[in-house]
């Protein structure tokens, strides 16, 4: 019992998230009859892919005691990159995608690069890296372009049954990042940095190269979500990123891992990406605008973290 | 006589214009067991750091085996098979106390995974072998602070070490837990480890080294087999002087004052008995006890930074609301443990930290004369010998003595009537903690109630007129004049209660 709550990295505040997601699901079943419904349902989780992807990178990097701020530029060039390679044929595709994994993790190595050997706070480099992701984004392309295969698409919205490929393509990530932090010497060493890296290097955890592998697979990651919002669109857009950089960090803190690192996992963050996606939901359902959500979702962000210290300093 | 498996040539460390060791000649031979003894900044922990590879010398070199060694890492000393346990806690509380042992040498399955149950297979044996009682798959988060010691001490021994350095182990051990590491200690040595162990217990050293080296400011002073010394010729070497030139007179026969500084019924924790107690003027009362007995928490709720119930009275009067901006209007100051994180205001200059706190008469602060601050700090400078050059430099500059004389001298322009000191000289230089005790004194005997917390048995004993020994939360004894003793301390401090211990918590 104890290793599968370790496993998992299960907590209480993970008990108030899932009460949080049936609150809500009451909420939206009071509010609409169309709510409750596996075509609403198949919207919501085709609506949360991308956030999940990014988030469960930004996970990682928070575990490690950093934090990547880079997605907001680099989902708009690696997005350019790869609709603009990709275009209508099959092995045009299977080169923009190895080219843009491959241009997504060396962002993130030299984010991690920037990080480690020079010793600049990570919030500073990914800033700076993602504004100069932008600009060249933009240099390329100022209107969305390019094209992707039209058999990508049919994927990216095809569904099993009802459940979108996505969602389950989305699982599967998860738990094979679960299963790295949790069966990998390199997870336990990304716990370890992020609570002490003192300590850490004191116990001979090469502190520096497992950063710079948790910033290149924070790079990786973003680059899948490139790919898949291009799936998603259909082009490449230099401003799809603008957003992610903070909006990736939101369902890590609600989730229950800490900011500080250390503390924490991925199973925290699904459960927060999906509440914040049923949220939206339901409030559009209830024709509440946008701005309410804006300030719906503030308030979690705060109640979580509220909750979350209370805990520690009774 | 054989080859010392371990060993310091001419090693010498600098940190900019600081030499922080000077030419050290050090030895361990396998199966003997070196005491590495100074006072706190005397250098030991700088020269563990670079035997281990996590610091470089200037000059000079390491050898293991006979041969030089410049570790590129402590990765690279450990997998040589140098095992230390630090002084600061390098265990990781977000892992289990297998992992913690194993980290970064967990057992791995073909694949390449880490073997779950190989880790905790490996962990329990190794615990079983050391005779330590934990739960291998108990997060580490929620041991004692003990216990955490033990898991230290296990992962050090991980693996077949030669030398093992315990730096500092049993500060928070309790009597049995530290005959049990003896006991450790002595099968390792037996089995023919060599053994670096650096205490400032100095009964500790007698009963298990074999050999003394003594460092003081970088240099060794003394070095030999631990029988040609006693514990005063060991103190002498480390000090350099006599303790009686340490420490003022204390004034045995004067009546105490009135009570200054009354605490009545004030609960910490919860779960705490209240703490009742007084601090009369013209006395320096000491709050001794292992770290993480309480005594901070005690002198925080006190000055109004940590919530408690219950009455803290000034001069008789209640102070209504606790806070520290309140304490210090009614004339309770306080001198914080870490004076890098909530003392000093580190990249400001020397005049700007003096006068932080009180911008002086008539000025209002927010418009304070060029030049004011310097003209005071100069004043400062005079009065309590801190050694500057130029108030001006960041106060970063000046060495912890003459940083923690600034902090004091803050403190007191603030016209205290109580002064509470938490560590009042950590990190300090013997002849600074000198000057800082012979103020304290002389406040004391102007009429100031002072509450002095303090680690170092020998600053309690020999500053302190009144003593409270804490252990778990609570002031487990008082002690008065000839009482004071650093037995009588440590025997209190350190003894066995049911929720001080070394067993398994969570079995």
């Amino acid at each position: 019992m104890d290793d599968v709550i370790r496993m998992t990295r299960a907590q209480p505040v993970h008990l108030v998230v899932l009460a949080l997601i049936g609150l809500v699901v009451l909420v939206g079943m009071y509010s609409s009859d169309r709510f409750a419904t596996p075509l609403n349902f198949a919207n919501v989780q085709d609506q949360m892919v991308a956030l999940a992807l990014v988030a469960l990178a930004q996970t990682i990097v928070i575990l490690s005691g950093g934090i990547d701020l880079s997605y907001a530029g680099a989902l708009g060039l690696l997005t350019v990159v790869f609709a603009s390679i990709a275009g209508e044929d099959p092995s045009t595709f299977a080169a923009a995608v190895v080219a843009v994994l491959a241009l997504g993790a060396f962002i993130g190595a030299i984010n991690g690069g920037i990080v480690t050997f020079v010793g600049i706070h990570p919030l500073i480099v990914t800033l700076g890296t993602s504004t100069i992701l932008s600009g060249l984004a933009l240099l390329i392309t100022r209107q969305p372009t390019g094209s992707v295969p039209l058999f990508f698409e049919d994927l990216v919205y095809g569904r099993f049954g009802m459940v979108p490929y996505g969602t389950i393509f989305t699982l599967v990530l998860y738990l094979l990042a679960g299963f790295l932090l949790w069966k990998t010497r390199f997870g336990l060493r990304v716990y370890a940095i992020g609570d002490n890296e003192q300590a850490a290097s004191i116990s001979g955890v090469p502190v520096k190269s497992t950063k710079l592998i948790v910033y290149a697979l924070s790079g990786f990651l973003a680059a899948i979500t490139a790919i898949y919002i291009c799936g998603r669109f259909g082009v490449g857009d230099p401003r799809a990123g603008v957003g992610f950089d903070l909006k990736s960090i939101t369902p890590v803190i609600v989730g229950g891992t800490l900011l500080a690192g250390g503390r924490g996992g991925v199973l925290g963050t699904l459960l927060a990406v999906i509440v914040l996606a049923l949220l939206a939901n339901v409030l559009n359902f209830m024709n509440v605008s946008s701005f309410y959500q804006w300030i719906a979702e503030g308030l979690i962000i705060i109640a979580a973290v509220s909750i979350f210290v209370g805990r520690k300093s009774k | 006589m054989s080859e010392p498996v371990l060993a310091a040539r001419a090693l010498s460390k600098s940190f900019g214009p600081n030499e922080v060791l000077k030419g050290i000649e050090f030895e361990v031979h396998s199966g003997a067991s070196v005491a590495l003894c100074g006072e706190n900044g005397a250098g030991k922990s700088t020269l563990i750091k670079l035997l281990t590879g996590l610091y470089h010398p200037t000059s000079g070199h390491v050898e293991f085996n006979g041969k030089q060694e410049d570790w590129s890492s402590p990765r690279a000393s450990l997998e040589a098979g140098i095992a230390v346990v630090h002084q600061e806690f390098s265990t990781i509380g977000a892992l289990s106390v297998a992992e913690n042992i194993f980290l970064d040498a967990e057992p791995l399955t073909r694949l390449g995974l880490i073997d779950r149950k190989a880790l905790v297979a490996q962990t329990e044996a190794l615990l079983e072998k050391l005779g330590i009682h934990l739960a291998a798959r108990s997060l580490v988060d929620d041991l004692s602070v003990a216990d955490k010691q033990m898991v230290e001490i296990a992962k050090a021994l991980r693996s077949d070490a030669k030398v093992l350095i315990l730096d500092e182990p049993t500060a928070v051990l309790s009597q049995n837990e530290t005959r049990h590491l003896f006991k450790i200690i002595t099968e390792l040595r037996a089995s023919g480890l060599g053994i670096v162990y650096v205490s400032h217990r100095l009964d500790e050293i007698f009963e298990i080294c074999t050999d003394i080296t003594v460092i003081k400011d970088g240099v060794v002073t003394s070095q030999g087999p631990v029988s040609g010394y006693t514990h005063d010729s060991v103190i002498a070497a480390m000090v350099g002087r006599e303790l009686g030139n340490l420490f003022p007179e204390k004034p045995l026969d004067r009546e105490p004052g009135e009570p200054m500084l009354e605490i009545k019924d004030l609960v910490v924790e919860d779960t705490l008995p209240p703490v009742n107690f007084e601090v009369r003027a013209g006395e320096i009362v000491g709050l001794a006890g292992l770290v993480g007995s309480g005594r901070t928490e005690l002198a925080l709720a006190i000055y109004g930074a940590n919530t408690a119930s219950g009455k803290v009275l000034i001069e008789g009067e209640p102070l209504d609301y606790r806070s520290p901006s309140n304490s210090i209007d009614a004339g309770i100051l306080m001198l914080t443990e870490s004076r890098k994180d909530d003392g000093l205001f580190l990249n400001s200059s020397v005049a700007r930290n003096f006068a932080a706190t009180t911008p002086g008469h008539g000025v209002h602060p927010a418009r304070v004369p060029i030049g004011h601050e310097e003209a005071r700090a100069k004043v400062m400078k005079e009065r309590f010998g801190v050694v500057v050059d130029n108030v001006g430099l960041p106060i970063s500059a000046l060495s912890g003595g003459n940083q923690q004389k600034v902090l004091i001298a803050r403190l007191l322009e603030n016209r205290p009537k109580v002064l509470i000191l938490d560590e009042p000289t950590r990190g300090v230089d013997v002849g600074a903690k000198s000057e800082i005790y012979k103020t304290l004194r002389h406040l004391a005997d102007e009429g100031m109630a002072i509450l002095a917390i303090s680690s170092e048995l020998i600053e309690i004993v020999g500053l302190c007129d009144r003593v409270f020994v804490m252990r778990d939360g609570e002031l487990a004894t008082e002690l008065t004049s000839q009482d004071i003793t650093e037995e009588a301390i440590m025997s209190v401090a350190a003894a066995e209660t049911p929720t001080h211990h070394g067993v398994a918590s969570n079995g």
